[in-house]
């Protein structure tokens, strides 16, 4: 009972924090938390392929850009459309996008899937450089319009901050119930031991497909909503090999195969890209830094960093209640 | 010959001094892969860091050969350098652990290069003797060109008599197919692994020299060629390389035919090409295992 309260009380902290966040902080903490945000689901459903089935993808922009072309598609051409219309019509592109590539993809694992995804993403970048009449080249497409939500003018930061935390949030809580199913867990079944999940009577390359397309509709939720936000896509924003790799980077930061750990590793790669970007402009050089420190001294991220000193130094005294 | 056959012929050796250039890269890569089962993401960053090297080198003696010579060198060292101090430490973590670190490493050297030797395309002169062209059958070649495919040509020679002739190759092929059991009959792989990965990082050194005096020196060097050599070993087959030499030369070839026929669509060509093979083969024309 008592860890029940705590966990409303919890809620409801976070969520009140949530609403007076851009009350508190101004403008450019508010943007600057939407990005974080973006990223944080992003990342969570990349995660979703590398931490619950171990397929790790080196192309997963290619489901963010598309949900970012869909969206920005969407609202430049059809009048009278929705904002949470044209989000849905950019999960629906990424949808598309994966059900073409399920077919070859689920086959291969391991490395093969890995570097067929970079070259994937590599061949949409090509694509939205080379189809200047739809995608508008390296400019991209930006000034769409932004229709506004219940009469709320989403031009205004903090009106569409609540409008992009409202589908994080609500695609957070249901990529966290999706794990939580029966159907989730056959998912870890697949990275722990696929043969014996097939005995079991399952089939892993449909459980894999269907993984595949989960987290591809997400990536292109948080795409249309980094689309929206910048009010711009573009090959470099959408497709550039560097928001493949952003992804990789976070969640290796945060942590494999916890669900939040994405999340605390997007938070965290943002403020130090934050703090180093007023210093230097050498980004690659923090970041490759950050990857090779992270690899050889914390492989676990922090979800595992953490762990380790919960059982180091919090850990209920396990060798007395033995000598008793 | 016509001038029609003429420019095929020309556009043929254009294409096939890539593809040589392809192979170099792609062969490292693929051997550091069918011996180690790493995956070095950090590859063509070697391959642009050497082609820097050489562009140092040549500032230094303004000699092409003395640097076509070092610059590999140097370049096999610092890829040593990274096998013995980060690569062999995250060895236990597996694949995603490696592809990670090597992917730290490709950011820390585009970030190194830039800081010493900035942004710009740095020029490289061709030497004086294999400046021009030369007239072979009413054609023009370029000799640069030739000189890439036979210098190519002399170190896939080189390394097939230490593959197949040395008591190095020998252990190096046993060691492809079964590693434990290598290190079981006491040869010290920490060893052969060391290197093994400086003799990869060694042949992309040299493409990265070769193709210097072509495409100049500048930071994006490596992000072509590291997508193409990556695309021809996983379609050549990973560890197999008469696949790697087979596919680098129809890249090559398709490559500077498909600029001539269609422009708009020719890098696309790779990537059918590859999609198409694993469609049918997963583990890619030559390979045996996925």
């Amino acid at each position: 009972m008592r860890s029940a309260g705590v966990k409303w009380i919890g809620w409801a902290v976070l969520i009140a924090g949530l609403v007076l966040y851009p009350r508190l902080l101004g403008i450019y903490y508010t943007n600057l938390f939407v990005t974080l945000a973006v990223f944080g689901l992003y990342s969570v459903s990349f995660n979703m392929l590398l931490g619950y089935t171990g397929l790790l993808s080196f192309g997963h922009a290619l489901f963010f850009g598309a949900g970012g072309y869909g969206a920005a598609l969407a609202l430049k051409h059809l009048t009278g459309i929705s904002l949470l219309t044209a989000v849905g019509i950019g999960l629906l592109a990424a949808v598309v996008l994966a059900l073409l590539l399920c077919p070859l993809v689920v086959r291969i694992s391991g490395t093969a899937f890995c570097m067929l995804h970079l070259a994937f993403g590599q061949l949409m970048h090509m694509l939205a450089m080379k189809l200047r009449n739809i995608t508008g080249g390296e400019d991209g497409i930006g000034g769409f319009p932004l229709p506004a939500v219940l009469s709320f003018d989403m031009k205004v930061p903090s009106n569409f901050y609540y409008f992009a935390m409202a589908v994080l949030g609500l695609s957070l809580w249901l990529m966290w119930f999706f794990t939580k199913t029966p159907f989730g867990q056959i998912q870890v079944g697949v990275r722990e031991n696929a043969k014996r999940i097939d005995y079991l009577g399952f089939r892993i390359t449909q459980t894999k497909a269907v993984v595949y397309v989960t987290a591809a509709a997400f990536a292109g939720v948080a795409g249309a909503i980094y689309a929206l936000f910048q009010n711009l896509i573009s090959a470099d924003s959408g497709f550039h090999v560097m928001v493949s790799f952003a992804p990789v980077i976070m969640t290796m930061i945060g942590g494999i195969g916890s669900f939040f750990g994405p999340i605390w590793g997007a938070a965290i790669f943002q403020i130090l890209e934050e703090v180093t970007s007023r210093f230097t402009d050498r980004v690659e050089l923090v970041v490759g830094l950050i990857l090779i420190l992270t690899i050889l001294f914390a492989p676990g991220g922090l979800a595992g960093l953490i762990q380790y000193v919960k059982q180091r130094w919090f850990a209920p005294k396990a060798g007395l209640e033995k000598a008793v | 010959m016509d001038p029609t056959t003429a420019m095929y012929v020309a556009q043929g050796i254009h294409g096939l001094a890539y593809g040589m250039i392809l192979f170099l890269v792609a062969s490292g890569l693929n051997i550091i892969f069918g011996m180690m089962g790493i995956l070095n993401l950090a590859h063509a960053s070697f391959f642009m860091l050497s082609a820097y090297f050489c562009y140092q080198f040549i500032l230094w003696t303004g000699n092409f050969w003395m640097a076509l010579v070092l610059a590999p060198v140097v370049t096999a060292f610092f890829g040593i350098l990274v096998e013995r101090f980060l690569l062999r430490k995250v060895h236990a973590l597996g694949h995603l652990g490696e592809l990670i670190l090597t992917m730290g490493v490709s950011l820390v050297v585009l970030a190194g290069v830039k800081i010493f030797w900035g942004t710009e395309s740095l020029p490289i002169k061709i030497p004086p003797l294999l400046e021009g062209l030369v007239k072979l059958r009413g054609l023009d070649y370029p000799i640069y060109r030739l000189f890439i495919i036979g210098l190519a040509l002399v170190v896939l020679v080189l390394m097939a008599l230490l593959l197949y002739k040395t008591r190095l190759g020998k252990i190096v092929r046993a060691a492809v197919s079964d590693p434990d059991m290598v290190d079981a009959l006491g040869i010290n792989m920490r060893r052969v692994f060391m290197l093994v990965f400086g003799v990869g990082t060694w042949l992309a050194g040299v493409a990265g020299v070769a193709i210097a005096p072509i495409l100049t020196v500048f930071p994006g060097l490596s992000d072509q060629m590291g997508m193409d050599a990556f695309i021809v070993v996983v379609t050549g087959g990973f560890g197999s390389l008469a696949g790697a030499f087979i596919v680098s030369i129809v890249f090559g070839l398709l490559s500077s035919y498909g600029v001539q026929f269609l422009s708009q669509l020719a890098p696309l060509l790779m990537f059918i090409f590859m999609a198409v093979v694993l469609a049918i083969r997963p583990m890619g024309l030559f390979g045996e295992r996925e």
